[in-house]
Parts: structure tokens; C-alpha cells; sequence
């Protein structure tokens, strides 16, 4: 099932004088339980890539596709649902919400979303253990460690069961030992949960636990690779 | 200064409303401080003009101990004449009907003109015929008893000409008088804007009902410069009963006389500077926070320490210029709203004075700039210093996002008890000089005990909140709470500010609500007669405007009157200020008054002390006068008569609320005794039982006809005047208020502002991880509406304690009143509503910022 298609979708940012073309022509395809990084060097466009990927921002032209929604056809509040309902998000300065504590922070995409308090905080002390930090959920962010806090912010991404993960960098933040044990959880979840994920990357360790590796230059992918963690063959990118 | 212009000055202008807000805030501070300062000047400066205008050359006055003194008693003080010249003088008010049947004020002065001109200038207009104006000709003007000129700018106003006939009205008796000449507008022409009157002496006396009698004698000194020998050698030669004095001495007593009341003003003025100045603080702060990065490029590009805090104190310099300018253009407009309502007041309580505010002044631009300027660079300087403190690195890598969580120390809770403790001991320190100073030091004591308990209040919400506002408002409401527990340090100074403005406005409201009720209490147990009379022209306790003997007579021999206790009152000095010397029949008021009588206690005991008086040296005094001379029953008081010092036994004190001034009330027999026959300025009367009052009243005005101008209430007209003039009292209060919790809104929304620039990023995760724009914007509008919570019980909490404060020490110490504590709980329950739902809506700008807020850029791209 294709959890995520691109078709020559175009991102131009008219803020200053001159437009800038940040994203020139990608297509590519995710199927579920697919697992790919995205790499490149500052400015090749694949923060604006990740961006409409994970529904923040429309694309001025081209076609994308998370499941059957078509963003371009979505307002404002369509695209916060979609996001709220399908989509996690993992980012290298882990977002965690200061002032919540770990168990608040991990329920809140289904509190917002209006769901049950009792089976969100049921299913946040699964996860919790999962991730390792039942004993942190009354911790607030600041009390704890940079891995700790991204495992916090995994579990948040996941809570909500979404169909795609969004990954910015989730290691860029953390010393070798965590961020093993991040991209090993993120295995995890995209093997046994068959859990879509999109990772943006400048490592090439990071990026070699995805099953593909695509490559990006001047706006446009520039190379699609595939890893030797890909145990059965799904690859659908094409360029 | 260009780096000023490029970093400060470009910035403020990016930012037009939060810069629009602050400068507001300021203007709204200084203009409130300005317009209380005018107004009170213009009360005092308006009745010190008068004195002067009238005095013009006069450099000392002989006064007498009543109300006026014999005129015989000139004939004995020849002697003054090795002095100077001397002039016997009349001054009273007197009301002009004009055509249109509207009537002003005039200010009358009824001299004996060819003494009078060499101390006071007066100019006639040319007459048209003989082109001259002679003291002859002010002579044949003044031969007629119905004789009266006018100033050139009264007549112009109101299209007067000479020969042409006006109906003046002194004391309770219209007359007509012929216009005989126009003063040009020089010397005392000036008098009241023009608004004055000159008579013959002897018009005059008879006019006021004062024959024989003279209100005091000028002396214009030859040698001017010999003053102060010339007062110390009249004085030692003066008879018992009179006394010399400087005429700006009038101007003086009356000026301690309005001191409380002034200086409570002033006091409830500088609550809106205090607020605007925490606008100035947030404003600073906003821009040290929005501002990391660049500070910390400023600072690696080479900019000092010292560079970044100037630069900063330089933005709230340049913000407090424009507000202390605005403020001075908006104080002289809140001047003339302030005056207006002061001036029921001050003419109903005090004085007549010229409702006008006095016209911008160097002075004025010193009080708003000397101010307000320094005020706002102190209150910058906590941000400017944290801008100062950033450190190149630590801005540019954005590594102090993370705030840390707000600890609960126990200076947070030590040091609002400690200034507790010490407001507990100001309130029971005496007043300085009349003044409550360690009042104003308690309630200043407890503002500051709650400001500083704000933060430990709202660490209890944090603590405490999540789950009710989780229950109410859902997930919107848990994140509102966690991000004000977040941001206690932030927030702590607006809600402290607002709570202190919600603090006041409790205070006031539970004081006023007590003092009303007490009031009421007081109206209904003591106003017990059925008609109450008083001349026309008398508007408040201090005019000297008596009845004509035959109102005295038609009143008395009415069939429907039992009794009518004629009731004389007028000014006397006394400890340095103005005293009311009032003079009654003690048998009357024995068998129809109720007075409330605060010692000796009870009605019966209080009806034994008023027989006591009659016909011994007693008298009985009103709280305020009690409080304010720390006299007491059976103190001996020691009063100057026209017979010289005499002293009398004080034997009650009873309530009263119509004057702070201090009253000493004498039987009519004892009065007579010493200051001669009293002419009444008020009639209480008492009718049979079975007349209709209404009746009775009509029947009175119809037997004095058209020449008497008296006023006649009835018993439920005299009571609905009294709460009349106490509402108009307050009304300053509450329009001063209202101002200081606008200002206080302004606070809390820039805070809010604040916060949001400040959240951005975690807005935008919010956003990201499912937040909709509207429960981003319910998040916000939730978040003032608690803030607003928070101010409005503290405010509450610490305003009843204010109000104990202002009614048991500042009102004590400033009137002398008892007041009986009452909680006005409708009000509470209305401000409290009105306040939430204030804060909530300040909120809803914010709130649409915060929801406008670009997500993607936010997170993701760090």
C-alpha cells in the first residue's frame, strides 16, 4: 500500500526579491513499512522535501499524496488533521514541550486530536516501557537526558499510531551511544509495526540503517541507493 | 547613536503595537499623575487668585474671632493709621440673574471707595459722555443703596450697559440693582474671571445682613518692606478679639484643609504611573528576549557590555520621551474631566473655586518628564541588564531555548510576610502632620507583600490546576496551565501588576461600599426633621450667607411648625486650620434631635450631654474635629471670641459625615454670650405631628414670594443630597481606577505577546503534533483569562486587606470618620466577571498571532 507519493512536486519560496526554487522536480514513492533516508549537504532542499512530506507546507506544483489525501486539495485545518491522525514526527532538538511532563507530552497528538484520557495514558505507559522510560513519565523534559528525550519524542510521534514517520536528524543531537539506540528503536518500529519512515540525514551511519538511501543536489534527487538493511525487496522509488 | 537608530530605533518601528501600547501605557501613567496635580492646584491656585486679585495692595488684614466684628471697634484703632492706610472691607458671594433666567456667581466686595482706592487698583471703563472716571464719580455711583458695578468682562459677556437694571440675589433676598459702572479688567476686577461685583460699604452690609458689622480691616503698609515688624506691633496692640494676619493666610488654611483629600488623590494617581511603568519593563524585555541572536552577533562582532545595556536603556528612553510628551497633552485633557468631577467636592465640602484646571506650565513638563523618565530607565534596567549579560555563544546557538523550571524558594513566601508584618506595624504608627503617611506606608507594604506572593500563587495553579482545567476546557486548558507554570518568572510582574490595580479597586470599592452604608445608617438615624431650609446663595458650609429676619418669622409662625432650630455656622482658625463654629438651640434639638453620639454612648446619655451645655461654657464636637485635635469628653478647648480666649468644656462627641473639617457646636445662649445674636444660615424644622411636609413646604415658598430665594428639602430631598454629593465624591476614585486596570489589560496583552514570541517553537510543535489553529487560539484566550484569575484573587484577597487599611487608619487619620466594615459582595462577584472576561478578550490578539504562526520554519529548520 503507498503510504506516501510525490510526483514531480516543485517548492518555490517567494519571500525576498528572488524566488528561490527549492525543491525542482522530485518523485518518489513509500510504500508501508518502508524505511528511507534522505541525504545531502545544506541547501540541497531536503528540509523543504521533508517539510511537504510531512504536511507543514503545500508544494507549488507537482502532486503529493500521504495515502489518499491529495495536500494541494486540503486547507489549512485538513492538513493539521491529516497531521495529527497520520503522520509522527521526530526532530533533532526533540520539541518536547517543556512545561508538560513526559507522560503529557506523549499523549498529547490524542488529546489533542479529543481522544480518551484513560486509554491515551494506558497506552503512553506502553510505549513508555517500550522506549524505556517508565520510570521518567512524571519527569519534566528538562530533567532528563538528550536520548531519553528523543525516545520521549518517539514515543510521542507513534502514540497516535501514525502511517508515516517523519525523522529530521534524530541522531544530530545526541552522542553515538544514544543515537545507536534511537536508530535501533526506529528499526524496531518499522519492522514490527510496518511503520513508514522518512529520514533526513547529513550521516552517512544514520542513514545507512534506512533500507534506501536517496541523495539530493540542487533541489532534485540526485542518486537512490539501497541499503543492506533491507531484508525483503519493497523498493518503488524512481526518479 | 547610529547603532541606536539601526538596532533600537528601526526595531520599535517594526514593532508598531507593542511600541504603540507601551507609549500608551506611559502616557495614560504620567497624564493621570498631571491632571490630579492640575486639578488640585486648580482648587487651591483657584482660591488663592481669588485672595490676591482682592487683596492687591493690602499687606495685612485684621480679622475678628465670629464671623466678622463690630464696627465701633474702629474708632479704636486710629492708631493703625501710623501704619498705612486702612480699609474696612465686605466680602461675600452674591448670585446675578441674567436674562435668559440662568444665574452665576459673583464674588461681592462692598468697600468704602475713597479709602479703598489706594489699595486696590480699580479702573472704570470711560464713561461715553464725560469721557473721564473720577473717585467723584465712583462716589455719585455708589450714592445709591442699589448701586453695583460690574467688570468690562462680565458685561461683555453677558451684554450688560450701564444704567441697565440686574437682579442680584445676597443671602436669600432678590433685589434689583442699577448697573452704575464698568471696572476695567485690571486689580480685582480679575476676581473669579471677571465674575465679580463692587458695592458700596454700606449696601453691602445691609445687603449680607451684616449691619454694623465689618468682615475684617486691610492695611496696605507704607513701609512694605517692614512686614514682619509691622504684623509683631499690631498684634501686641490689638484688643482681645482680633487678630492680624497676612491675606495669604486664608489661602494657606484652606490649602491644609484640602491637604487629605488631595493627598489621597495623588496617591491613587501614581497607581497608573506604577502600572505604565511595568508596561516600559515588559516592552524591554520582549525585545531582549526577540532579540538573542542579534544581541549575541552584537556582542561577537565586538559591541561591550556596557554598549548593549545602553543600548537598551536608550529604547526605554525613547519610548518614555513620547509617552511623557502624549502624557502631558493627554493630562491637561483628563484635567478638565478630573476637575469636573472634584469640583461637586471641593465647592460641596470646602470652598468655592473656579472649576478650571490652570494652563500647562513649565512645572507641568518638569513633573511629567522628572518622572516619568527616570521611573522608565529603572524599570528597564532589570531586562537591559539580562541583554547586557547574554553571551555571544550561548545566543547564537540557541542552546538557552530550555528555560528552567521555576523553583518555589521560601523567599517567595518569607519575604510577602515579612512586608506583611510590616504593614500590620505602619498601620499602627500616628498620623504625620495630619497626614496618614505610615497609612500610605502599610497599604504600600501590602501591594507589595501580593505582588511579591504572585509568584508562589501561581506555582499553586501550576501545581493545582491541571487537573480542573483539564476537566473544563480539555487539553487546551492543561496546556495553558503547564505553559503559565512554565513562564511563572515571566508573567509573575504583569499579573502582579494587574493584581495590584484589582487590589486597589477592591479596596476602594469595600471602603466606599462600608463608608456608604455607614452613611445611610447615619442619614436615616439622625436627618429626622421634616423641612430643612437654607439661602439660596449658600452652597456649601463655608459662604456666609444668613437669612433675612422675616424668613425666620414667616418660618416660625407657621401653624403647622412645632419647632424651628435656627442653625448658624461659619469658619474659625483653630491648631493652624479652619474649623466649623456652629451654634444651635441645645433645647430643640434635645426634644426632636437624634444625633449619634459616639461618646458619651447611648441616645439618653448623649440627650443628658446637649442639657449640660445649655447655659454653661460646653460644647459638643464632632468625631472628625475629636480625631483630628485628639480631644476627648470632658477635654477643655480653648477658642478665640470677640471677648478674647475663652475655654469650654467639650461634654459629647457625636457622628458626623457632612464635613471633615472638625464642627464645634455651641448652645445658641452660650454663643450670645460671647460672639453676639447668631443670624441663622440654616433652619431645621420640626412639624406637628399630622402636617404634610410637601404642603407645608409649598405653603412656605408661597409666603415668601418672589424676593426670597430659599431652598426648602424635604426630609427624603435632604437625604437623597447627601448620598448625592458622597457619590460624586467618589467618582474620581473609580475614573482614576478604571484607568489603572486599562493600563494593567494593556500589561497583561503585550505579556501575553511576549510569551508567544518567546513559545514560538512550541507553539509551532504544537501545531505539528495535531494542534489546530483554534485550540492554539483557546489555548491563549485561556491563558489571560487565567492570568486574569489570578490577579482578580489576589487582588480581591489583598484589596480586603487594603480596605482595613484605608477605613480603619487612612480614612481615620485623613477625615476622622468611623466607618463600619462591609463587604459589598455583589460588587466582587461583578468585578470578578467583568475582569475575566477582560483578560480573556485582551488574549484574543495574541492568540490570533500565535495561531498565524508558521510551523514548518519553526522546527524544522534549526
Amino acid at each position: 500500500m503507498i503510504i506516501l507519493s510525490v510526483e514531480d512536486v516543485r517548492k518555490t519560496y517567494v519571500g525576498g526579491e528572488t524566488p528561490v526554487e527549492a525543491v525542482r522536480g522530485v518523485s518518489l514513492s513509500l510504500a508501508a513499512g518502508d524505511f528511507v533516508a534522505l541525504m545531502g549537504p545544506s541547501g540541497c532542499g531536503k528540509s523543504s522535501l521533508l517539510h511537504l512530506c510531512g504536511a507543514m507546507d503545500r508544494p507549488t506544483a507537482g502532486r503529493l499524496r500521504i495515502e489518499t489525501a491529495d495536500l494541494a486539495q486540503l486547507n489549512d485545518d485538513q492538513l493539521t488533521k491529516l497531521r495529527r491522525e497520520r503522520i509522527g514526527f521526530v526532530f533533532q532538538f526533540f520539541n518536547l514541550l517543556p512545561t508538560l511532563t513526559v507522560r503529557e507530552n506523549i499523549t498529547l497528538p490524542v488529546l489533542l486530536a479529543g481522544g480518551d484520557v484513560t486509554a491515551a495514558e494506558r497506552r503512553a505507559g506502553e510505549l513508555a516501557e517500550r522506549v524505556g522510560l517508565t520510570h521518567r513519565l512524571r519527569h519534566y523534559p528538562q530533567q532528563l537526558s538528550g536520548g531519553e528525550m528523543q525516545r520521549a519524542a518517539m514515543a510521542r510521534a507513534i502514540i497516535h499510531e501514525p502511517a508515516l514517520l517523519i525523522a529530521d536528524e534524530p541522531t544530530g543531537n545526541l552522542d553515538s551511544e544514544n543515537g545507536a539506540r534511537v536508530l535501533n528503536l526506529l528499526g524496531e518500529l518499522n519492522r514490527e509495526l510496518q511503520l513508514t519512515i522518512l529520514l533526513a540525514t547529513h550521516g552517512a551511519e544514520t542513514a545507512a540503517a534506512a533500507q534506501r538511501i536517496i541523495r539530493m543536489r540542487d533541489g532534485k534527487i540526485a542518486s537512490v541507493e539501497t541499503t543492506s538493511a533491507i531484508e525483503e525487496p519493497t523498493p518503488r522509488a524512481f526518479v | 547613536m547610529r547603532l541606536f537608530r539601526q538596532f533600537i530605533w528601526r526595531h520599535l518601528a517594526q514593532e508598531k503595537l507593542r511600541s504603540c501600547a507601551t507609549v500608551l501605557g506611559i502616557a495614560l501613567g504620567v497624564a493621570v499623575v498631571l491632571a490630579i496635580q492640575m486639578t488640585n492646584a486648580s482648587s487651591v491656585r483657584g482660591f488663592e487668585k481669588a485672595i490676591e486679585t482682592v487683596a492687591g495692595k493690602t499687606s495685612l488684614e485684621i480679622v475678628g474671632a465670629g464671623a466678622g466684628f463690630d464696627e465701633l471697634l474702629i474708632k479704636d484703632l486710629g492708631w493703625l493709621r501710623t501704619y498705612g492706610q486702612v480699609s474696612p472691607v465686605i466680602e461675600g458671594d452674591a448670585e446675578i440673574t441674567l436674562a435668559d433666567k440662568r444665574s452665576e456667581s459673583l464674588r461681592v466686595l462692598g468697600v468704602d471707595i475713597l479709602r479703598d482706592r489706594s489699595l486696590r487698583d480699580y479702573q472704570l471703563r470711560a464713561n461715553a459722555e464725560t469721557q473721564t472716571a473720577s473717585a467723584r464719580q465712583f462716589l455719585q455711583l455708589l450714592s445709591d443703596a442699589r448701586s453695583v458695578i460690574l467688570t468690562e468682562k462680565f458685561t461683555r459677556k453677558h451684554k450688560l450697559n450701564i444704567g441697565q437694571t440686574v437682579e442680584l440675589t445676597f443671602a436669600d433676598k432678590a433685589e434689583p440693582y442699577t448697573v452704575r459702572g464698568v471696572l476695567k479688567d485690571e486689580g480685582p476686577a480679575r476676581t473669579m474671571d471677571g465674575n465679580f461685583a463692587l458695592l458700596d460699604l454700606a449696601s453691602a452690609q445691609w445687603a449680607f445682613h451684616r449691619l454694623g458689622r465689618i468682615d475684617r480691616l486691610d492695611v496696605r503698609l507704607k513701609d512694605a518692606a517692614q512686614l514682619a515688624a509691622a504684623e509683631r506691633a499690631i498684634a501686641e496692640r490689638l484688643p482681645a478679639g482680633l487678630r492680624v494676619q497676612r491675606p495669604a493666610r486664608r489661602g494657606s488654611q484652606v490649602e491644609k484643609m484640602l491637604a487629605a483629600f488631595h493627598f489621597n488623590l495623588t496617591a491613587l494617581s501614581y497607581i497608573a504611573l506604577l502600572v505604565g511603568l511595568f508596561l516600559i519593563y515588559n516592552t524591554v524585555s520582549i525585545s531582549v528576549i526577540t532579540r538573542r541572536a542579534e544581541i549575541g552577533t552584537l556582542r561577537a562582532l565586538g559591541a561591550t557590555r556596557g554598549t548593549v545595556l545602553a543600548l537598551f536603556l536608550a529604547e526605554a528612553l525613547a519610548l518614555a520621551v513620547i509617552g511623557c510628551s502624549l502624557g502631558l497633552l493627554f493630562g491637561r485633557v483628563l484635567s478638565f474631566g478630573a476637575v469636573k468631577l472634584t469640583a461637586t467636592t471641593v465647592n460641596a465640602l470646602y470652598i468655592a473655586a473656579a472649576a478650571e484646571p490652570p494652563p500647562l506650565a513649565w512645572q507641568h513638563v518638569w513633573i511629567a518628564f522628572g518622572l516619568g523618565l527616570p521611573l522608565s530607565l529603572l524599570a528597564a534596567a532589570v531586562p537591559a541588564l539580562e541583554a547586557a549579560r547574554v553571551a555571544p555563544t550561548a545566543a547564537m546557538r540557541g542552546s538557552d531555548h530550555l528555560i528552567s523550571r521555576f523553583r518555589l524558594r521560601a523567599r517567595y513566601v518569607v519575604l510577602p510576610l515579612c512586608l506583611l508584618a510590616a504593614a500590620w506595624w505602619f498601620a499602627r504608627q500616628p498620623a504625620v502632620n495630619g497626614l496618614p503617611a505610615f497609612g500610605y506606608a502599610s497599604a504600600l507594604a501590602i501591594v507589595f507583600g501580593a505582588a511579591f506572593l504572585v509568584p508562589a500563587v501561581l506555582f499553586a495553579l501550576g501545581r493545582l490546576g491541571d487537573k480542573p482545567l483539564f476537566r473544563l476546557f480539555k487539553i487546551e486548558g492543561r496546556l495553558a496551565n503547564a505553559n503559565l507554570a512554565g513562564a511563572i518568572p515571566r508573567i509573575s510582574i504583569s499579573v502582579a501588576a494587574l493584581a495590584v490595580s484589582l487590589s486597589m479597586m477592591t479596596a476602594i470599592a469595600v471602603m466606599i461600599g462600608s463608608f456608604r452604608e455607614t452613611v445611610v445608617y447615619w442619614v436615616n438615624q439622625t436627618l429626622v426633621a421634616d423641612l430643612y431650609l437654607r439661602p439660596a446663595t449658600r452652597h456649601n458650609v463655608a459662604t456666609d450667607a444668613v437669612f433675612s429676619p422675616e424668613v425666620e418669622r414667616i418660618v416660625s409662625a407657621h401653624p403647622a411648625v412645632a419647632a424651628a432650630d435656627r442653625f448658624r455656622n461659619f469658619d474659625i482658625a483653630y491648631g493652624g486650620g479652619l474649623v466649623t463654629l456652629g451654634t444651635g438651640e441645645f433645647a430643640k434639638q434635645e426634644a426632636h434631635g437624634h444625633l449619634l453620639f459616639k461618646a458619651p454612648t447611648g441616645a439618653e446619655a448623649g440627650k443628658a450631654a446637649i442639657r449640660s451645655c445649655i447655659g454653661q461654657d460646653a460644647v459638643i464636637v464632632s468625631e472628625s474635629f475629636a480625631l483630628k485635635y485628639a480631644t476627648q469628653v470632658g477635654d477643655v478647648i480653648s477658642l478665640t471670641t470677640p471677648q478674647g480666649d475663652r475655654t469650654f468644656r467639650i461634654a459629647a462627641v457625636y457622628y458626623d459625615y457632612s464635613s471633615d473639617r472638625g464642627i464645634i457646636v455651641m448652645d445658641r445662649g452660650t454663643f450670645t454670650k460671647y460672639f453676639g445674636e447668631p443670624q441663622a444660615t440654616s433652619l431645621t424644622v420640626y412639624l406637628r405631628p399630622g402636617a404634610d411636609a410637601d404642603a407645608v413646604r409649598e405653603d412656605l415658598l408661597r409666603q415668601f414670594g418672589s424676593n426670597y430665594r430659599v431652598l426648602i428639602y424635604t426630609n427624603a430631598s435632604i437625604r437623597q443630597e447627601v448620598l448625592r454629593i458622597f457619590d460624586s465624591t467618589f467618582a474620581i476614585t473609580y475614573a482614576l481606577e478604571v484607568i489603572a486596570i486599562f493600563v494593567a489589560i494593556l500589561g497583561v496583552a503585550t505579556t501575553l505577546l511576549t510569551l508567544i514570541l518567546e513559545r514560538k517553537r512550541e507553539i509551532a510543535v504544537l501545531r505539528l503534533v495535531g494542534a489546530d489553529r483554534r485550540q492554539v487560539r483557546k489555548m491563549v484566550v485561556i491563558e489571560a483569562g487565567l492570568m486574569g484569575a489570578v490577579s482578580q484573587s489576589v487582588g480581591a484577597g489583598v484589596g480586603l486587606l487594603l480596605s482595613l487599611v484605608l477605613i480603619y487608619v487612612i480614612n481615620v487619620q485623613s477625615f476622622g470618620w468611623t466607618i463600619q466594615f462591609r463587604v459589598p459582595w455583589g460588587f466582587l462577584a461583578q468585578s470578578s466577571l467583568l475582569i475575566l472576561l477582560a483578560t480573556a478578550l485582551s488574549g484574543l490578539y495574541p492568540a490570533r498571532r500565535a495561531s498565524q504562526l508558521q510551523t514548518a520554519e519553526e522546527v524544522v529548520e534549526e
